[in-house]
């Protein structure tokens, strides 16, 4: 009788499919665990004591925000700054703010933001990613969108824009009149600001180069 | 640059974060640990067949 080969033995190739198949089941549940804890929201003490989070808490959108370069990480990372007014007031209590990022985050779900827009990687991409939207210089003091409005602060402009969308021409494909109220719009742009503060690891990767952004030459 | 394993610079510490350094870190650590235990099932399966005769 031939001498059996290991590679021809069944039970070779069971243990090592087990093997594969119980380290890929371990590796997966311990992946899902470590991503709960990168995107576990942080709270006002962390943002007061400077304790970084991914996801910082609602009461960021006291705070300036701005996109720099990170060199060791080589690409634009949220940083968090001195306190900025939002809507007439820079002390807004974690509630207050929390109610106010959770109205922002129906009105986009209500209004289906997503069909068009991509927020987080989610999304369409028929109208400008929105993940970085509150960072775009188009909307800072000197920057077209804002002027156009005729409002004096990034957030009140926005707000403005998001309510009668179709009297201001921005885009060849421009956003249609969505009913959205006063409220939702202030809440929206709420929305917006704390999502530009979460670390996405540089996403969406072109946002500091394309002309006219962040760094953009 | 020409370092594999760089310091860590992600902003919430994790294992996954200090091997996914880049395309082959992850790689060369998911062939580490699948191929080694098939080198050693391989070993105690040729030890078996050779124990029972064939």
């Amino acid at each position: 009788m031939a001498k059996k080969s290991v590679w021809s033995d069944n039970r070779f190739w069971q243990r090592t499919a087990a093997w594969i198949t119980g380290f890929a089941s371990v590796l997966l549940i311990w992946l899902t665990f470590d991503t709960s804890g990168q995107i576990v929201m942080g709270n006002d003490a962390d943002l007061q004591n400077g304790v970084t989070k991914r996801v910082p808490g609602p009461t960021v959108i006291n705070y300036k925000i701005t996109y720099e370069m990170d060199a060791k990480r080589k690409h634009e990372v949220p940083v968090i700054g001195e306190k900025e007014m939002f809507f007439g007031k820079d002390d807004w209590n974690e509630e207050e703010a929390a109610a106010l990022l959770h109205l922002g985050k129906l009105a986009s779900q209500t209004k289906n933001c997503m069909n068009c827009h991509t927020l987080l990687g989610n999304g369409a991409y028929y109208a400008p990613d929105l993940t970085k939207a509150w960072l775009d210089p188009a909307w800072q003091e000197t920057g077209p969108m804002q002027a156009m409005t005729g409002k004096s602060t990034k957030e009140e402009a926005m707000a403005e824009f998001l309510q009668n969308p179709s009297k201001y021409p921005t885009h060849a494909r421009m956003m249609p009149n969505l009913g959205i109220t006063a409220d939702e719009a202030k809440g929206l742009v709420a929305f917006l600001k704390h999502m530009s503060s979460i670390d996405t690891n540089g996403f969406p990767r072109n946002f500091g180069k394309i002309q006219g952004a962040v760094n953009g030459k | 640059m020409g370092v594999m394993i760089e310091p860590f610079v992600d902003i919430v510490p994790s294992f996954f974060g200090t091997l996914a350094q880049g395309p082959l870190t992850l790689t060369i650590f998911l062939h580490t640990v699948i191929v080694l235990p098939m080198i050693w099932i391989y070993k105690q399966e040729k030890a078996r067949l050779e124990q029972e005769g064939n």
